[in-house]
């Protein structure tokens, strides 16, 4: 009897791992389908294994997301033990912390900026986990404006002091807050330009979202180090 | 900057590198073996390393080997023998096993012929579930002797 998972039937259709023309998501049809076995594979001496059993249900392995940038669109997907993943296929934006100041706020994502693993994804804009991506910043840095009431990534004409209203007592507050507004230089310029990459951290195709840290430091250098000499 | 060797960034997980000066986070593997000086010293970054991730812990088996090969990227090939008994014979015959252990960047200069403590940790890769915990030098016989460099 073959074991059929019901999933939520994607309207499109799928190309299958060898090509194949797939109707549905189904994570095994009869001939084909993706195993996470290692019953296929030579052993470590390089012996080749016999072939004396088929293909077990909780073997299998789906299809990849391919999580891609537009508007929102994820499906459940009912898994092992009746427990849920959700399979995001597109997503346009997602959580990502600033992680010297401790804040998190939802961001839009722009593009797939840098991928270590593949181009062709970067090409495609696939998002996902570890990849480079820029974001807006403009959530970001309304919160640090709010906190700080210190411009951040505004051009030299348009430097205003933000008026910080409140009591005393809040605007004594900010004041102190002050001596710990400092933001390096590399990331201020992203400030200005409107975009700030950050890395994505969450599984896309996993949890469905998109979620991440933006950049900085050590970490930041190094992939602007990696941008500009792609560029070049 | 010289253990950025790969295209993505390498930290170690969990310990947040832009705050200042990032603190190397280094663990006891437990069991009595001592933790290197390179493993707290260093500057490398790996994380199938039993002293400087906390996603490998060593726990099960604990065996020895001479090892045999270290031509692959940070693993090793062990060799353990052992006697056989044929009961018909009344004698024994020598077998050996090969093992394929990971090897940290703490222990510089592991050469083929060294005896090496291995633990037992979940699966690396496909052949490897071992992690290198102690190097003993070769005991070279005879003062001077001359040492391939």
């Amino acid at each position: 009897m073959v074991l059929v998972v019901a999933l939520v039937a994607a309207s499109e259709i799928v190309r299958g791992a060898g090509g194949r023309v797939a109707r549905g998501k189904r994570p095994q049809d009869a001939r084909g389908g993706i195993s996470r076995d290692s019953r296929h594979k030579r052993s470590h001496t390089g012996a080749k294994r016999a072939h004396y059993r088929k293909k077990r249900k909780f073997e299998l392995g789906r299809q990849a997301a391919n999580t891609k940038i537009g508007a929102k669109r994820i499906h459940v997907i009912r898994v092992r033990g009746g427990n849920t993943k959700f399979r995001a296929l597109r997503l346009d934006s997602g959580n990502f912390s600033w992680g010297t100041q401790s804040v998190t706020r939802k961001a839009r994502i722009i593009r797939v900026v840098y991928n270590a693993s593949n181009n062709e994804l970067v090409r495609t804009n696939t998002l996902v986990k570890g990849a480079i991506v820029e974001i807006d910043a403009v959530p970001l840095r309304q919160w640090f404006e709010s906190h700080y009431a210190v411009p951040l990534g505004r051009k030299k004409t348009e430097t205003a002091e933000i008026a910080k209203e409140g009591s005393n007592h809040v605007q004594r507050k900010v004041q102190a807050r002050r001596k710990d507004s400092a933001v390096e230089q590399a990331l201020a310029d992203q400030f200005a330009a409107g975009r700030v990459y950050a890395r994505l951290a969450s599984r896309p195709g996993q949890s469905g979202r998109a979620d991440g840290y933006i950049l900085e430091g050590r970490e930041l250098d190094f992939y602007l180090r990696k941008l500009r000499s792609r560029k070049a | 900057m010289a253990e950025q060797t790969e295209k993505a960034f390498q930290f170690q997980l969990g310990n947040f590198h832009a705050k200042k000066k990032p603190v190397r986070w280094f663990n006891e593997v437990g069991l009595g073996f001592k933790t290197p000086k390179e493993a707290i010293q260093g500057t490398y970054i790996d994380k199938k390393c039993p002293f400087t991730s906390a996603s490998v812990s060593i726990r099960g088996r604990i065996l020895t080997g001479v090892v045999v090969s270290t031509k692959m990227k940070r693993t090793i090939i062990i060799r353990r023998e052992y006697l056989h008994y044929i009961k018909k014979y009344n004698r024994f015959e020598k077998r050996h096993k090969n093992l394929a252990a990971h090897l940290s960047p703490a222990f510089i200069g592991v050469q083929a012929g060294d005896v090496v403590t291995v633990g037992q940790c979940r699966p690396l890769s496909k052949t490897v579930r071992f992690n290198v915990l102690k190097v003993q030098k070769k005991v070279v016989k005879g003062a001077k002797s001359f040492a391939k460099f």
